[in-house]
C-alpha cells in the first residue's frame, strides 16, 4: 500500500492546477460522465433498493471516478493521482477490523454487509455539535455514556476556554482542546464507562496545532480512541489536516476520516452525490490511509441527510462499499429538526434503518444541522441506537416500506422543521431524566415504529 | 421581434445555457447595433442568471451551474460596463465577500456569491481563510455597500465577532452593512455579535441582502 510519504511526494509533484478548474473542468465533467456511463439513475418510488446491480455499479463508477480525478492538494496546488493497482493494493490491505476502547468497554469494529444480523457500532453523542457550556458538556458526555449501546462516543464542541470565545490556530483553541479530552474522559468515569472510546477527539480541535497539543496521554486520550480528521468537499486535502491524520498515525491509533459531500453542490443531484459518497472511502483509504470512514452526505440547503434522495444515496452508496469492499463505514445523522419534537424522532428512525439495512454501521448524531448550542440532548442517541439494533437483520425491501412511511410523516416539514428544546428545556439535569413531554414523545415515536413492525431488543 | 428583442434574449438565453461564447458575442452586438447597455444587463444578462438562481433554489441545477453562470455573467459584463457611465450602473450593490481566517470551506461562500450575482449584486470574492482586516481594507477599496462573511464551524466562527470589532475600532462600522453566515451560525448569533443580518439559504441571503440596501438608501 502506498504510504504517507508517496502521497505526500505525489502532492508535491502532481499535476498543478487551480482549485477553481479542478472543481468545474475536472471534478464536475468526470462525475457526471461516470453517472451516464454506468446508467446510474435516482428512483423516486424507492428509498432502499434491494437491487444489487445498482451497488455495484456504484462501486464501479466511484473507482473509475477516484482513479481519474484523484484528489486535490490545496496547499501545493496539484492533483494527487493513484494507478489501478495502488488503489486496488489500498483496498485489499485496508484494515478490516479496530480495536477500540479499553477494558470491559474495549469493541472491535467490524464491516458489515447490507441486511446483516450483526448488530452496527453504535458511535453516540453530539456529533461535534456546540455546547454553551463544560458543565452542559460534561452533563450530556455522561448521559451519553450511560446508553447500554454506546460502543463509543461523539462528544460535543466547546465555544470557549478560559472564559473567551475560542479562536482557531490560537492558544484558546488548545486549551478548549485538552479541556474536551479531560472533561470527557472524566465525564466517562463518573458514568462508570471510562474504557469507552471517545470516537471524535477532538471536536474543539478544529487546527492540527492544538489536536497535536491536546494528543499529550496526560490530558487523558489513548491510541484506542478513534480520531477524527475532515476532507474538505469536493475532493480535496490541505495540509492542516494531513498533519492531524498524520500525527494519529504516527501514534499507531486509528483513523476517521468524515466527508460530507452536498447533494446540490459540486457533486450535483442523488446520483452524483451517491458515487462521490462512494469514491470519497477511496480517497479517505488512500490518501488519509483511514482506519474507519464516516461520510455524512447533506443537503445544500437544508444541512440534513434525512429527505429522500439523501436517504437514498445514503443506501446505495452504503451498499455499493459494503458489498465490494471491507471498509468500516458508518453514517453520520443530521437531522433538520430538534429535540423533543416527533419530526426528529421519525428523521431519526428513518436514517438509522436506511444506513443499518444497507451494510453501515452509524453514528448519531447532529441534530437541528448543528447549528443551535445546546440543542441536543442524550434521548436522540439512545432512541438512533435502539433502532440500529433492531433494524440489524431486517430485510431492504422491509426496510423501504417502513422508511418512506415515516419520510412521509415529515418531509413537508423539512424546509421549516421544529427547532425544538434546548437540553436545559426538555432534560433534568440533576436526575439524569428526560422531561415528562419528552418521555411522552418518545414513547409515541417507539410504539409507531413498533406497529411498522420494528422489533425493539429493549422496551 | 425587434432587432433589440432579438440580442437581449441572445443575452438572457445564452446564461441560462452557460454558452459563453454567445453571451460575449451578443454583448459585442449590444454596443456595434447602439442598444442601451444597461437595458441589455438588466433585462438579458441579469435575468438569465435569476432563472438559473431560481432553478438551483427549486434543486433544479446545482451550484456548478451557478458558478459557471455567474463566471459568463462576468464575461459578459465586462464587455458592457466600460460603456456606461458610473452613475447609471444597473447593479443592486457591491458586496465583498469570504470565509473567516481560520476556517478553509468555501462551498457556503460560493453558494452565496454565486446567488448574489444572480440578484444583481458586483461581487468580490476573497476566498477562504480572510484576515478580518482584509475585508475592511477591500470594502474600503471597491467603497462597498455589504460585508459578508462565512463561518462553517463552532471553533471559527469567532472570527465573525472579530470582524465586526474591527471594522468598529477602525471606525468604519456604519459605512459597511455586515452579513454572517455559515453553519454554525444563527440569528441569535448574528444578534449578539452585532451584525445587521443573518440568512440561513443563499436565495433568503440575497433577498435580505435587497432589503437591507433599499432601507439604507431610504434613510
Amino acid at each position: 500500500m502506498v504510504s504517507f510519504m508517496d502521497v505526500m511526494e505525489k502532492a508535491v509533484t502532481g499535476k498543478p492546477c487551480l482549485a477553481r478548474d479542478f472543481e468545474l473542468k475536472i471534478f464536475v465533467p468526470k462525475l457526471r460522465e461516470v453517472v451516464k456511463e454506468y446508467n446510474i439513475k435516482y428512483d423516486s418510488t424507492t428509498i432502499i433498493p434491494s437491487d444489487n446491480s445498482l451497488a455495484d455499479d456504484i462501486f464501479e463508477a466511484a473507482f473509475d471516478f477516484f482513479l481519474e480525478v484523484g484528489a486535490y492538494c490545496m496547499d501545493t496546488e496539484r492533483i494527487i493521482r493513484f494507478d489501478e493497482n495502488e488503489i486496488k493494493k489500498g483496498l485489499k490491505e485496508a484494515p478490516s477490523k479496530a480495536l477500540l476502547g479499553e477494558g470491559k468497554d474495549a469493541r472491535t469494529l467490524t464491516p458489515r454487509k447490507p441486511e446483516d444480523k450483526t448488530p452496527p457500532w453504535c458511535f453516540l453523542g453530539a456529533g461535534g455539535v456546540p455546547v454553551s457550556s463544560e458543565k452542559i458538556f460534561s452533563s450530556l458526555v455522561e448521559g451519553y455514556a450511560s446508553i447500554p449501546e454506546a460502543n463509543s462516543i461523539t462528544t460535543p464542541a466547546l465555544t470557549s476556554a478560559g472564559g473567551l470565545r475560542i479562536r482557531p490556530r490560537s492558544p484558546i483553541e488548545m486549551l478548549g482542546a485538552i479541556r474536551n479530552a479531560v472533561l470527557a474522559r472524566e465525564a466517562l468515569r463518573r458514568a462508570g464507562r471510562s474504557g469507552l472510546p471517545i470516537m471524535n477527539t477532538l471536536a474543539t480541535a478544529e487546527s492540527a496545532v492544538a489536536l497535536t497539543m491536546a494528543l499529550h496521554p496526560r490530558y487523558g486520550l489513548r491510541t484506542t480512541d478513534g480520531y477524527l480528521v475532515a476532507v474538505m468537499d469536493p475532493f480535496k486535502v490541505d495540509f492542516d489536516r494531513l498533519n492531524k491524520a498524520y500525527a494519529v498515525l504516527s501514534l499507531g491509533a486509528p483513523l476517521g476520516i468524515c466527508i460530507s459531500p452536498l447533494l446540490g453542490g459540486y457533486s450535483g443531484g442523488a446520483e452524483g452525490t451517491a458515487v462521490a459518497n462512494a469514491a470519497y472511502h477511496l480517497l479517505a483509504t488512500l490518501v488519509s490511509q483511514a482506519t474507519w470512514h464516516l461520510p455524512f452526505p447533506l443537503h445544500i440547503k437544508y444541512v440534513c441527510n434525512t429527505t429522500p434522495e439523501l436517504l437514498w444515496l445514503i443506501s446505495v452508496s452504503g451498499q455499493a462499499i459494503s458489498r465490494n469492499t471491507h471498509l468500516l463505514s458508518l453514517n453520520l445523522n443530521y437531522t433538520a429538526a430538534g429535540p423533543c419534537t416527533e419530526m426528529c424522532l421519525h428523521e431519526i428512525a428513518a436514517s438509522v434503518i436506511t444506513s443499518v439495512v444497507s451494510g453501515l454501521s452509524i453514528e448519531a448524531l447532529g441534530v437541528t444541522g448543528g447549528r443551535y448550542e445546546d440543542n441536543m440532548t442524550p434521548v436522540e442517541p439512545r432512541f438512533s441506537a435502539e433502532v440500529a439494533h433492531a433494524a440489524a437483520g431486517v430485510g431492504r425491501e422491509d426496510a423501504d416500506s417502513i422508511v418512506k412511511q415515516l419520510v412521509n410523516k415529515y418531509v413537508d416539514k423539512i424546509a421549516n422543521p421544529p427547532v425544538g428544546k434546548r437540553y436545559q428545556e426538555c432534560f433534568d439535569i440533576s436526575r439524569m431524566v428526560p422531561s415528562r413531554e419528552y418521555i411522552g414523545i418518545y414513547d409515541k415515536a417507539k410504539k409507531e415504529l413498533e406497529d411498522l413492525g420494528i422489533a425493539f431488543k429493549r422496551k | 421581434m425587434n432587432e433589440k428583442e432579438v440580442v437581449i434574449e441572445k443575452l438572457r438565453s445564452g446564461v441560462i445555457a452557460c454558452h459563453k461564447k454567445a453571451v460575449i458575442e451578443a454583448a459585442h452586438e449590444v454596443i456595434k447595433k447602439g442598444l442601451d447597455p444597461v437595458e441589455a444587463i438588466e433585462r438579458g444578462i441579469s435575468e438569465g442568471m435569476r432563472v438559473i438562481g431560481d432553478r438551483f433554489e427549486k434543486m433544479e441545477v446545482y451550484l456548478p451551474e451557478m458558478m459557471i453562470a455567474a463566471n459568463i455573467v462576468e464575461a459578459g459584463l465586462n464587455v458592457l460596463l466600460p460603456e456606461i457611465q458610473k452613475e447609471k450602473l444597473p447593479m443592486k450593490g457591491k458586496v465583498v465577500i469570504g470565509t473567516i481566517k481560520g476556517d478553509i470551506h468555501g462551498i457556503g461562500k460560493d453558494v452565496v456569491a454565486a446567488m448574489l450575482r444572480a440578484y444583481g449584486f458586483d461581487v468580490y470574492d476573497l476566498g477562504v481563510d480572510v484576515p478580518v482586516s482584509k475585508f475592511c481594507e477591500e470594502a474600503n477599496k471597491v467603497e462597498a455597500d455589504i460585508i459578508a462573511i462565512s463561518a462553517l464551524m463552532s471553533s471559527t466562527i469567532g472570527g465573525q465577532k472579530d470582524a465586526i470589532d474591527f471594522l468598529e475600532e477602525m471606525g468604519v462600522r456604519r459605512r459597511f452593512i455586515v452579513m454572517v453566515g455559515g453553519g454554525a451560525a444563527s440569528p441569535e448569533w448574528a444578534r449578539m455579535i452585532g451584525a445587521d443580518g443573518y440568512a440561513k439559504t443563499a436565495a433568503e441571503a440575497s433577498k435580505f441582502a435587497l432589503e437591507l440596501i433599499k432601507e439604507r438608501r431610504e434613510r
